[in-house]
């Protein structure tokens, strides 16, 4: 196993996979706090639609991405303040019809293309230096912004209008978030795909959930818990030659589960069902 | 009508609402500092859009509303810190993941503005709102573990922890006990006396604040009464608001039908 650990392949996977579940699992107690998780799915889907149409027109993948997931979020966060639709909704609509745009220009490439398929179920063992830059640049930027406006993001999760009346400009950190999701999908598509990202983004912060009554606790063991995964994750696809992006996962949701069972909420729960 | 006093809120022919829907209609009314004004109606008769006019949530459609010295024609936000906001209950999340002092920290945040880290003036801060609401001993519980009165409390203390001039609480007493009720009323009324803090109390329950305010405001679209409670709880003017909802006993005593039951 330490011999795995002497490839330079190896060390960038691990960098890229501890940048990109610490990145996820930070955003993610603000995106599952403010109810924002079916965004991060509606997102991903999104941007590889983006990745795809680049494929096709021999464009710059990523840049496509971000435009996509961009243009998805906004498009999400202008409907549900205008009241016009649920957010459900129209995220669902966005969805599925970003994902049909990506089959659509799947359908349209000439060649089978393998790279656009590492995008969908992702490969950070052949991350390769360029893109760890790309990916290293962005969490910085993203984490950067989450902690410069932490106080407002944590007020607008906890009670947007609240916010808004004691004079934080609510709406702006709002689009700022969305902003900030959309940009950690794009980063993270290369290592855990389209699908599972959204898993990296809730997974962590919900399993914290089960686990503390702070928000600054919440913030660290989710980010703990995301870096761990994600290093252990791709320790055991190197190791047992499995798919990183589903090691990963599967092992982020052992122990979510693990929590939601041993967890004080639980309990407390259960007790004030008993006396009612 | 003359009062040597400035009006801290104003209202000027005032209008509220959306195309189409109008909340509140033709309010003129003046509110005074160190005023404790309970705000009456039916339901959705205006009063939670009376509360998100001052708050700086609602331009006017038609008229003016001036806060402090500002025309809030325009929605600003630099003066929103000076008014503290209890919201319904059910609009926040009771069991969202936030110690009690996390969540009065809060409401230093607009206060603060962008880019300052809270410090330790603010926590000193946070914690004397707390001791004034007497919850300093729970800092550090889990805010979804207290009693719906606790919570109450708590929130208070969010607002009282932006230093606010006005304190509005809208249905502060909404889901509690009978003694939970008395005893966040006490409150409001302490708060009142003891930090001469000018207060914007919405409720349904006459009978629980006719006694403590200095005017009673009685809405249902336009303003119908703002003048001491003796003056607005009379039949002939509570009738035209609330029809055949108001019953008045022999002891004088007015009920009007509690329509948070009828859900």
């Amino acid at each position: 196993m330490l011999d795995l650990l002497a490839y330079d392949f190896m060390q960038r996977s691990l960098l890229a996979a501890a940048m990109v579940g610490g990145l996820c699992s930070v955003i993610g107690v603000f995106v599952v706090l403010r109810g924002l998780a079916f965004v991060g799915a509606g997102t991903s889907h999104a941007a590889f639609a983006g990745v795809t149409l680049g494929y096709l027109m021999g464009w710059p993948p990523l840049l496509l991405a971000i435009v996509f997931g961009l243009a998805t979020v906004w498009i999400t966060g202008w409907v549900e303040e205008r009241g016009r639709m649920k957010l459900d909704v129209s995220i669902g609509i966005l969805y599925t019809a970003t994902m049909a745009l990506g089959i659509l220009f799947i359908g349209l490439m000439k060649n089978y293309n393998a790279e656009v398929y590492g995008y969908l179920f992702g490969s950070v063992l052949s991350v390769t230096p360029e893109e760890l830059s790309v990916i290293g640049a962005l969490t910085v930027l993203v984490l950067g912004l989450l902690l410069l406006f932490s106080k407002e993001l944590y007020f607008i999760a906890f009670d947007q209008e609240m916010a808004e009346a004691s004079g934080v400009p609510a709406r702006q950190i709002f689009f700022l978030l969305l902003t900030l999701v959309a940009l950690t999908v794009v980063v993270s598509l290369k290592t855990v795909g389209a699908i599972l990202v959204f898993a990296m983004i809730l997974i962590p912060a919900s399993t914290a959930y089960q686990l503390t009554h702070s928000l600054a606790t919440l913030t660290l063991y989710s980010a703990t818990i995301g870096i761990f995964t994600s290093i252990v994750g791709v320790l055991i696809s190197a190791f047992w030659d499995v798919p990183s992006g589903p090691a990963i996962v599967l092992l982020a949701t052992t122990i979510f589960f693990i929590a939601v069972f041993f967890s004080p909420k639980r309990e407390r729960r259960t007790r004030l069902v008993h006396t009612h | 009508m003359l009062d040597p006093r400035e009006p801290i809120i104003r209202f000027e022919h005032a209008s509220f609402g959306f195309p189409g829907l109008i909340a509140l209609k033709d309010i003129s009314l003046a509110i005074y500092d160190g005023e404790f004004v309970g705000v009456i109606g039916p339901n959705g008769s205006g009063k939670t859009t009376l509360c998100r006019a001052v708050l700086g949530l609602l331009a006017p459609v038609e008229g003016h509303l001036h806060i402090f010295d500002c025309a809030c024609n325009e929605l600003r936000c630099h003066h929103r810190a000076k008014i503290g906001y209890l919201p319904q209950k059910g609009v926040v999340d009771r069991n969202f993941p936030v110690t009690v002092l996390e969540t009065v920290m809060m409401g230093r945040y607009g206060a603060l503005g962008l880019f300052k880290r809270p410090g330790k003036k603010d926590r000193d801060i946070a914690q004397e709102a707390l001791a004034q609401v007497g919850m300093a001993s729970h800092k550090n519980h889990a805010l979804g573990q207290l009693s719906g009165g606790q919570q109450q409390r708590v929130f208070i203390a969010r607002a009282l922890a932006q230093q606010p001039k006005v304190l509005i609480l809208d249905e502060p007493t909404t889901g509690l006990d009978i003694t939970a009720q008395h005893n966040v009323i006490e409150l409001v009324q302490q708060l009142h006396d003891e930090l001469k803090l000018t207060v914007l109390l919405i409720t349904h329950d006459i009978n629980m604040i006719r006694s403590r305010v200095d005017r009673l405001v009685l809405l249902k679209t336009r303003l119908f009464a703002a003048a001491p409670p003796a003056e607005v709880l009379k039949p002939e003017i509570l009738h035209q608001v609330y029809g055949k909802d108001l019953v008045i006993t022999e002891k004088d005593l007015v009920i009007v039908e509690d329509y948070h039951h009828h859900h």
